[in-house]
């Protein structure tokens, strides 16, 4: 009687995650029409329902950011395809879509570093997103405990510095992969990159207006933000210029 | 001593006024004067200190224009009983052009000197037509046969501007002369300015470089006549629009007085009356789809080098406007886009007549066939609005169809057509259509990720077990026949349940050896062991009294079946294997 119950409340669960879905489908299906209709600001009104609905797919977000490039919130559209790239950084369209919107902000970005190493080690990192990596990762957990296993139960009596060779080499790569994931999942924890998203924003030099101005920044602005104070925040530039800046001028790019 | 300071500085202070004082007075040349003569003003100053006096300002004469003007000053010193006397005289002279007819003041125009204000008093100045200047003697060539000769200035020096229509259509070209006719010797001709041709496209056909004078009869007269400037002008705007006069300085050359005079050249100014034209708007009715602004005749034609070619080879495709109007300011007819034929950017010219108003365009494609077939080129339509019949015309080209053959190469030497495919624009990607529609999980925050992490690392001490088990079996003999001990037993119990149901004397000889040998195994001891030293060996183990009895009455029965002639009967195998079951499954449970 009480599997039975179990049973039944879970086809009941299941069912009802079948049918949001299906909805949740009806409306994306809706905002891809309209978009193609270039009816931009409808498209956008569905696509925010999904996205209010709690799902966050890189897919989503670049169609939202594509939305606001349409009708011209360069801010929000720089905002949506990081966000994109955020959940998963090897997310190609968001990326290229994201180099041809950062063209139309009147600040100049900053300029990746051109050292090589860095260069190197941020294309390493992005090769593959968390999850992908997070996979590999146990992918190679299972071999290496395959090769321990089969050392344990074959090789018992036999010369073991072949199987040995290989699980060293094996955990190697394994603990590279480890570091990689977690350092991108950490990354990921890192909440303090954010994007402007008012037309312009003056920097003060300290929480008020009264303070001296230290720059002037412009829609879709990339930047990072240290300190928060009442609705005042302190944001450093790629540039390394620091102020401060009214705090509904930006928003974050992990919500 | 004092007083003698004070007279002093009394009288020096009263020199310093004295010869301060500066008296001022102007007068002009003629009080009337026509429109394109000039007057000439002079103000004069006098006094001991008027050298000092800077140019007047005379920006306030209102219906003037200032020519320029010219200072000179002079000095008298009279001597008169040993008192020196000293008077200058500067004077400013400006020459003014009167800019329209009326009457005009001058007013009284202000000078400052040390705070000595000087004005000059105000006069009228009348300006008419008709020029109040003694004209020049004409020129000798035309004094003889004429009777009723004219002196008037305007009589025998004018500018005309010839228009030769003066109902148009916007953008039908009209043709502008300004041709000067005159009696004098004229010296040098100049013009005075451009004029500015407002709400028309202007053409330049003619600006003379020399002067050179054409005899022509003019209204029964003869005169010299020169063409001074010819424009083409396409209207940009309709209504009356007025085509600007043309200004000329002509110097004329008065004749010599006596023996001793060489004759003067004298400037005077002379323009072209503006003529008003009117512009039409184009009609709209009828207006073909494909106008693009040509107004005036035209003719459309269409040429090809070659129509029979092979693949790779290319002609020539020639489209040709020849005709008169605005060939200047409307675009050419557009080529439909065709497959197989490729059409290389094409090279346009125009050539435009003298007179500016008439030319011909010409738009020539070169085009590589890049298909074998037969490939047809449209006709192509070109309209216009002709002036003369007042309506639109469209003209058509013919049609032509090209047979393009296998080409004999093997390969189609298209490179030198081939060109990188160019970036025409850019814009971002298109939206992500299909996808699927859940929240993104990430892994690391995911319980079963972790889950089959330990599944996994559990395999270790899984197989480690393993392995000491088989150690176990391989090293311990014993312990590898206890632990097989039940599989035999289970062994011979199959082979008694069958004998049992067929009644057979080998049951007993079955359970005898099954049970002796689970209990060898178990107990660690030779296989072939009797009963009796089995039995005494479980007399050591802890088992119940019962059991034991069981396990001695289960082999005694063996040996009497086996042994004893008629212990065997086919009753007892009922009892026997029921006693035989719950032994069995006692002993299994008991732990040696």
């Amino acid at each position: 009687m009480k599997k039975q119950i179990i049973i039944l409340l879970l086809i009941f669960i299941y069912g009802n995650i079948l049918v949001s879905i299906s909805q949740v489908e009806e409306v994306f299906s809706r905002g891809i029409e309209a978009f193609e209709e270039k009816e931009y600001s409808e498209a956008l009104e569905y696509f925010l329902i999904i996205e209010n609905e709690g799902i966050s797919t890189p897919d989503l977000y670049y169609n939202i950011g594509n939305c606001y490039f349409r009708i011209n919130e360069i801010g929000k559209s720089i905002l949506y395809f990081k966000k994109a790239l955020r959940i998963n950084s090897n997310h190609k369209p968001s990326f290229r879509n994201l180099k041809y919107v950062l063209t139309f902000t009147k600040d100049k970005q900053s300029e990746k570093e051109s050292d090589i190493i860095a260069v190197a080690w941020d294309r390493i990192i992005n090769t593959f997103s968390l999850n992908v990596s997070a996979v590999l990762t146990l992918f190679l957990f299972c071999l290496i405990i395959i090769f321990i296993n089969l050392t344990i139960l074959k090789y018992r009596n036999r010369e073991k510095t072949v199987p040995l060779f290989i699980i060293s080499v094996l955990s190697f790569i394994f603990i590279i992969f480890f570091l990689i994931s977690f350092l991108k999942w950490t990354d990921s924890y890192k909440n303090n990159e954010a994007v402007l998203i008012s037309s312009t924003a003056i920097g003060y030099s300290g929480p008020d207006e009264e303070f001296t101005r230290v720059f002037t920044i412009h829609e879709g602005m990339i930047f990072k933000v240290e300190k928060n104070e009442d609705n005042w925040s302190l944001i450093k530039l790629p540039n390394g210029l620091g102020g401060w800046i009214k705090t509904a001028h930006f928003e974050f790019v992990s919500s | 001593m004092k007083r003698g300071f004070f007279v002093l500085s009394l009288i020096f202070i009263y020199q310093f006024f004295l010869f301060a004082d500066i008296s001022v007075e102007s007068y002009v040349d003629k009080t009337k004067v026509g429109i394109n003569d000039q007057i000439k003003l002079t103000i004069e100053f006098t006094g001991e200190n008027a050298n000092k006096i800077r140019t007047p300002d005379i920006s306030k004469i209102r219906g003037f224009t200032n020519l320029g003007s010219s200072s000179s000053s002079s000095s008298n010193i009279v001597i008169v009983n040993g008192k020196m006397e000293r008077t200058v005289t500067k004077s400013f002279t400006y020459k003014l052009q009167p800019q329209k007819e009326g009457t005009f003041l001058i007013p009284p125009i202000n000078v400052r000197y040390k705070k000595q204000n000087l004005t000059t008093a105000p006069f009228r100045i009348t300006v008419v037509e008709e020029s109040q200047e003694p004209a020049p003697p004409t020129s000798n060539k035309f004094n003889r046969n004429e009777k009723k000769q004219s002196d008037k200035l305007t009589d025998n020096l004018f500018l005309i501007a010839e228009v030769d229509n003066r109902n148009v259509y916007k953008d039908e070209p009209i043709t502008v002369n300004y041709r000067l006719y005159t009696k004098y010797d004229i010296s040098n001709l100049s013009f005075a300015g451009e004029p500015n041709f407002n709400k028309f496209w202007k053409e330049n056909i003619f600006t003379p470089s020399k002067i050179k004078f054409t005899r022509t009869n003019y209204n029964g007269m003869l005169f010299n006549t020169m063409l001074m400037r010819s424009v083409a002008l396409f209207p940009s705007d309709t209504g009356n629009l007025i085509v600007p006069s043309l200004e000329l300085l002509v110097d004329i050359r008065t004749k010599p007085a006596s023996f001793f005079d060489f004759g003067s050249v004298k400037r005077y100014t002379i323009k072209s009356k503006s003529v008003g034209v009117k512009v039409k708007e184009l009609p709209i009715e009828n207006r073909p789809q494909n106008f693009s602004g040509a107004v005036g005749n035209f003719n459309f034609s269409s040429k090809i080098s070659d129509t029979e070619i092979k693949v790779g080879d290319s002609f020539t495709y020639t489209l040709e406007i020849r005709g008169t109007g605005n060939i200047k300011h409307f675009d050419m007819p557009v080529l439909p886009e065709l497959q197989h034929l490729r059409f290389i950017d094409p090279e346009v010219s125009i050539k435009i007549n003298d007179n500016k108003i008439s030319g011909t365009k010409t738009i020539k494609y070169l085009v590589i066939a890049q298909e074998k077939g037969s490939f047809t080129i449209p006709s192509i339509s070109f309209s216009f609005f002709d002036t003369n019949q007042k309506k639109y015309i469209t003209k058509k080209t013919r049609s032509f169809t090209i047979n393009v053959a296998e080409s004999d190469l093997s390969y189609i030497p298209s490179s030198s057509a081939q060109t990188l495919v160019q970036r025409e624009g850019s814009d971002i990607g298109f939206i992500i259509k299909d996808t699927t529609l859940l929240t993104h999980i990430i892994y690391f925050n995911n319980f079963f990720y972790w889950l089959i992490w330990f599944l996994v690392l559990l395999s270790i001490p899984i197989s480690l077990i393993y392995m000491k088990e088989q150690e176990k079996l391989s090293g311990n003999i014993d312990y590898l026949r206890q632990k097989k001990a039940l599989k035999i037993l289970k062994k011979y119990m199959k082979k008694a349940t069958e004998y049992s149901r067929t009644n057979n004397v080998d049951f007993y000889y079955a359970i005898q050896t099954g049970l002796s040998s689970y209990l060898a195994d178990k107990l660690r001891i030779n296989r072939g062991s009797s009963a009796e030293i089995i039995l005494s060996e479980i007399k050591h183990k802890n088992l119940s009294e019962d059991l034991y009895e069981k396990i001695q009455d289960i082999f005694d029965k063996c040996n009497q079946a086996r042994f004893m002639p008629g212990g065997f009967s086919e009753d007892n195998i009922k009892k026997d294997y029921v006693l035989l079951k719950e032994t069995v499954s006692e002993i299994s449970k008991v732990k040696f």
